[in-house]
């Protein structure tokens, strides 16, 4: 079983939440969907699927973003925030920090939409909360 | 080795370059082959299991039915035995003594089959588990994959541009600048929706008729009527 990407492009590129959120889906070349969403345009969500999953990631900073000397304390802080925040997890992709979501692949669409919106805020909450430790 | 110590790994190595040294394109491969491997062997059991179940069915039926035909021929040779026909009896016995031989042949292969028949559906339980832990680790395998599809455009972006400074920061003020030009937006909104309900007011005070004098088709009648 997959999601059909040209599908969900479609329908995001259409759809409007309750919050008022909209989205501009593309497809990249390399079969990444890229979806920005409305409440956050500055750091757009990278969607990817699996055989079992549906993973959505946005790309945060470079390791080399962060002041020196304050890798440590960005990660116990990383640590400390993930958990708290709904639907959204921090990590490390090669030198790349991300915030990630992973999601069954029979997700209704509309709460894919809601876990794209709230990934999006989340986003812009944590930035702010470890901001003080980038460049 | 599974997947995630391979990157814990290439994290102790000091691999910067995570990625091509983390996912074993050999692996993967050995991962399917066995998976394959798997399947065909839970098939051609299956295959077999059917006809060894048909076995076991007819084998269970005729052993039932040889120990029907025992009590069966007990009971004649006892009614032969109270009217005396001993001969009679001893034939009947000689019978039983045929069919039990049978029963117990017969008895001692149904149960020979039936472990046959556990013994291959453990084969294919224990086949399956294989599939599912070399699924689950495939599934690992291709996450690590799919996730540095969604940083490697970025990556390279970053590389080509450098390490700017306040990057984050920057972008943070222009999310947070357009979302203060939202509100504002919304606000005026607000604002207009005042302003226009507020002209309703004048709507509403001329439905009364306060401040307005107007010349309705009533009026007009009224006017008619007291000219008779």
């Amino acid at each position: 079983m997959s999601i059909v990407f040209e599908d969900l492009v479609y329908r995001l590129n259409e759809h409007t939440t309750a919050e008022g959120t909209s989205f501009d889906a593309v497809m990249n070349d390399n079969g990444v969907l890229e979806i920005v969403c409305s409440n956050n345009d500055e750091f757009s969500i990278h969607m990817v699927q699996t055989d079992t999953q549906l993973l959505t990631v946005t790309p945060l900073f470079h390791v080399s973003e962060v002041k020196p000397d304050m890798i440590d304390e960005l990660n116990a802080q990383l640590l400390h925030l993930s958990p708290a925040m709904p639907l959204s997890s921090a990590g490390i992709q090669g030198e790349q920090y991300i915030l990630f979501g992973a999601m069954a692949l029979n997700t209704y669409f509309e709460n894919i939409v809601h876990e794209l919106e709230v990934q999006a805020e989340n986003t812009l909450e944590l930035l702010e909360a470890v901001s003080p430790l980038l460049n | 080795m599974g997947i995630l110590g391979n990157i814990v790994k290439a994290f102790k190595g000091g691999a910067s370059e995570v990625g091509e040294a983390i996912v074993d394109a050999n692996a993967v491969r050995i991962l399917e082959q066995e998976i394959r491997e798997a399947d065909q062997a839970i098939h051609k059991a299956k295959q077999s299991l059917t006809q060894l179940k048909a076995t076991e069915i007819k084998l269970k039926r005729e052993v039932s039915s040889l120990a029907q035909d025992i009590a069966d021929y007990e009971a004649k040779a006892i009614q032969a035995l109270e009217q005396g026909k001993e001969d009679l009896a001893r034939e009947v016995a000689e019978r039983i003594a045929d069919i039990e031989a049978e029963h117990n042949d017969k008895a001692a292969e149904f149960s020979t089959l039936k472990d046959e028949v556990s013994g291959i559906n453990n084969m294919i339980r224990k086949r399956e588990q294989v599939i599912q832990k070399n699924k689950r680790e495939l599934d690992k395998i291709k996450t690590v994959e799919q996730l540095q599809k969604t940083t490697a455009k970025m990556s390279t972006n970053f590389a080509a541009t450098g390490n700017s400074q306040h990057r984050v920061s920057d972008a943070l003020d222009r999310v947070k600048a357009k979302q203060q030009n939202w509100r504002d937006k919304v606000e005026a909104g607000q604002w207009m929706e005042e302003q226009a309900s507020g002209s309703d007011l004048d709507n509403k005070l001329k439905a009364e008729g306060i401040g307005e004098t107007s010349s309705g088709a009533d009026d007009i009648l009224a006017r008619l009527k007291a000219k008779k």
